[in-house]
């Protein structure tokens, strides 16, 4: 059974440059680039209005950009090496909060994510140590430091509650941390190929892993076992993102295509083009009284949205 | 040489060191980077560092000048160069390079100016004028040959031997092989494609002559060069890829209407004099460049297009030699989306290289850091006059991965294939300026 998702809205030239991250909050959409700012739109109005550009971000450009899902903060990684943390005041203006500096070598931080209180920081690196920190602390310290196996970290996800911290690298392999031991709690059979999204279930009781290989793999958290293989995407896959409910999965591939999954039925429900280039991120928004939306970003540019038709 | 210049030379330094001394402070972490590499593109295996040799010899260099610049401002001062003459010593191989050490008493000769003979004065400035040629290319990060460094005052030098001396001295004092100083025995690029020299003496070069290409020959301001039936030039990084497209059964027709160009890596002088000669002979003329999708591919575009990217900005080199850049020169490939269009789509196995694609491989360590210091470039930064660039190094740092030209090679097709297409893309909104092509003619270049 497919569904089907309109186009709301494209801003067009959003940036200068690709979009490399889209994050999403309840009533904004926040987007990073390979230029030097971040946009902040407006998502409660139809044409999505440009509300606070961030100058002066990250000088080199921004590859990773996310949000808390249930605090108002943000952090961004820029190409110069360093994480930034923002955060939002009551009038929805970002500032920013201050730098990740705690003994890390600049430039050695590559993918990050938030967990959904915005308490912790979880981040891979290029020679595979995955970290967290904690951001309730005014000197946001390291707290938990993962050695692997020296691969690429290209990416890595916090669950929503903080417990396990997921990464992907670029050598196939994926792990999933136990954040209240400090310890591994799986090494799960990867996909042979590099690893570039990792994504827990909004219950935090699977975690999605792509790349590469260009299939889906679904794992479940406590066993470490692989209970699903979504194939259908022809390049690879460079974002995965889950809906609120945790019915949904949404990915996009090197090729610009999106693809909606339904969970249940294990299933592809939507695919959805963005141009001719990469698309880099794909994002759902927070459910609203409205139906469901998303939005993508890549390398043509600019932002579409996407909402579920009416029926 | 003119007192002029002399005087230049020796009251321009403070300055050019200022500027030299911030490089030199960079270089702790230059060292890995070798942002410039003029080595990566030679056959120098120096044991150590190059980057800590040349700046050494960057450093002697001026301080030989600041000895002149001393001996200048002192009332009665006498000017001098210590020289060690090769004579008693065995030839050093190229290519083999020692620590640079002392010079030794022995076989030191001082040239000093004025001199006892008007013969000695002008040995002392034909040595001030070469070191200045070899600093500026050391500094430029270019590669010149004897050829060249006689080119640029062929009236002073008189004969090409006396630069082939005192380059071979130059190295022998410093006790650093020549290529150190950045200087070749000869123009390492090879041309092809259908133009045709005309010299004063009657004789031609054909372009077309050569069915393996010619070495970049040196023109002369008196050479006519008929490009008249060239309607592109490309440039080419690799001398492989170069002459894969010369092999290939398609070159026969491809030839009759470009000129192709390979300086085998980071271009030479000679190189570059030759395309400049032919773009200011026909501006019109596109020109593109086929370089490897990698940090290295896009820093050797902006040698080709902006000179050593420490000076883009002034567009000038610092002798006052002509701008060698060429502004016309745009990006053929390898882009990033090429990559997504032709390869990455369409296998996927699981050996070593990413995807199963061969000539797709992962960044280095190096690859990371140089595309990271590069994005600082002015040319690459944000509202920067190279945007591309900056997307293609953003895609390579997102991706973690770069790719040989050679991909193309295997696309069904082949090279050719995909340069015909590709060239038919750029070129299909530049129907106006192909037909001012048409009416162009021979063109005396300067």
């Amino acid at each position: 059974m497919s569904k089907q998702y309109l186009t709301l809205h494209t801003i067009d030239n959003a940036h200068p440059s690709d979009v490399f991250a889209l994050a999403a909050k309840k009533t904004q959409l926040l987007s990073a680039s390979g230029s030097s700012f971040i946009r902040v739109y407006d998502t409660t109005q139809p044409d999505f209005p440009l509300r606070q550009t961030i100058d002066g971000a990250h000088p080199l450009g921004i590859h990773h950009l996310v949000t808390a899902k249930e605090a108002e903060k943000a952090a961004s990684a820029g190409f110069e090496g360093k994480v930034r943390i923002w955060r939002a005041g009551e009038d929805g203006e970002w500032e920013a909060v201050g730098d990740i500096t705690d003994s890390n070598k600049p430039g050695s931080i590559w993918a990050i994510a938030l967990s959904a209180d915005g308490a912790y920081l979880a981040s891979s690196s290029i020679n595979g140590k995955i970290n967290v920190w904690s951001l309730s602390e005014a000197s946001m310290p390291q707290i938990r430091s993962y050695e692997t196996k020296g691969s690429f970290g290209l990416c890595v996800d916090l669950s929503a509650d903080g417990r396990f911290t997921a990464s992907g690298h670029e050598n196939g392999s994926i792990y999933i941390f136990n954040n209240d031991s400090g310890r591994l709690s799986h090494s799960v059979a990867g996909l042979v190929q590099p690893i570039r999204a990792v994504a827990f279930s909004p219950a935090s009781k699977l975690v999605a892993a792509a790349g590469d290989a260009r299939i889906i793999a679904l794992y479940d958290v406590l066993s470490g076992e692989q209970i699903a293989n979504f194939t259908g995407h022809g390049g690879w896959v460079l974002s995965l993102d889950w809906s609120d409910t945790g019915e949904y999965l949404l990915s996009g591939s090197h090729d610009s295509k999106a693809k909606i999954w339904r969970i249940e039925t294990r299933s592809c429900v939507a695919t959805h083009s963005h141009g001719d280039r990469p698309l880099w991120t794909a994002r759902w928004l927070p459910k609203s009284t409205r139906s469901e939306m998303f939005a993508l970003g890549g390398g043509n540019q600019a932002i579409s949205f996407y909402r579920e038709a009416a029926g | 040489m003119e007192a002029q210049d002399l005087e230049d030379i020796l009251f321009g330094i403070p300055s050019s060191q200022d500027s030299l001394e911030s490089c030199w402070n960079d270089d702790s972490d230059d060292d890995m980077l070798d942002v410039w590499d003029p080595f990566g593109t030679q056959s120098t295996h120096a044991p150590h560092s190059p980057s800590v040799e040349i700046t050494w010899v960057i450093s002697h260099i001026e301080k030989i000048f600041e000895n002149i610049g001393a001996g200048l401002s002192e009332e009665d001062g006498e000017l001098s160069i210590m020289l060690k003459t090769r004579s008693k010593k065995t030839r050093r191989e190229p290519g083999i390079s020692i620590e640079p050490r002392p010079s030794e008493p022995s076989g030191l000769r001082a040239i000093k100016f004025p001199g006892g003979t008007v013969q000695e004065s002008w040995r002392f400035t034909v040595l001030v004028r070469i070191l200045e040629l070899i600093h500026s290319g050391l500094t430029d990060n270019t590669t010149i040959s004897k050829r060249d460094l006689y080119y640029r005052d062929p009236d002073l030098f008189v004969k090409q031997s006396v630069v082939d001396r005192y380059v071979d001295d130059l190295a022998c004092t410093f006790g650093v092989s020549r290529s150190l100083l950045n200087v070749t025995a000869a123009a390492k690029g090879l041309v092809a494609g259908n133009f045709v020299i005309y010299r004063t003496d009657g004789s031609s070069v054909k372009g077309l002559s050569e069915k393996d290409g010619l070495l970049v020959p040196t023109l002369h301001d008196t050479d006519i060069v008929d490009i008249s039936s060239v309607r592109w030039v490309l440039v080419i990084e690799k001398e492989a890829t170069f002459r894969s497209l010369l092999s290939s059964h398609q070159w026969g027709t491809l030839s009759l209407e470009c000129l192709m160009l390979t300086a085998k890596g980071y271009p030479d002088l000679a190189s570059r004099t030759f395309l400049r000669r032919i773009a200011d002979g026909s501006p019109w003329t596109p020109m593109f460049a086929l370089v490897d999708f990698d940090p290295d591919g896009i820093a050797i575009m902006s040698t080709y297009k902006h000179g050593s990217f420490r000076l883009a900005h002034e567009n000038v080199t610092t002798c006052g030699t002509p701008s060698l850049s060429l502004p016309q020169l745009r990006w053929l490939g390898v882009q990033g989306h090429q990559l997504q269009q032709s390869l990455l789509m369409e296998r996927s196995t699981n050996d070593g290289t990413v995807g199963g694609d061969q000539g797709v491989l992962r960044l280095t360590a190096r690859d990371r850091t140089k595309a990271c210091r590069m994005l600082e470039w002015e040319i690459c930064a944000a509202g920067g006059p190279e945007p591309e660039w900056r997307r293609g190094l953003q895609t390579m740092l997102m991706l973690n991965v770069k790719a040989e030209m050679q991909i193309l090679e295997e696309l069904p097709g082949g090279l050719p294939k995909w340069l015909a297409r590709e060239l038919a893309a750029k070129q299909g909104g530049e129907a106006d300026a192909e037909g001012l092509s048409t009416t162009s003619g021979q063109h005396r270049l300067r």
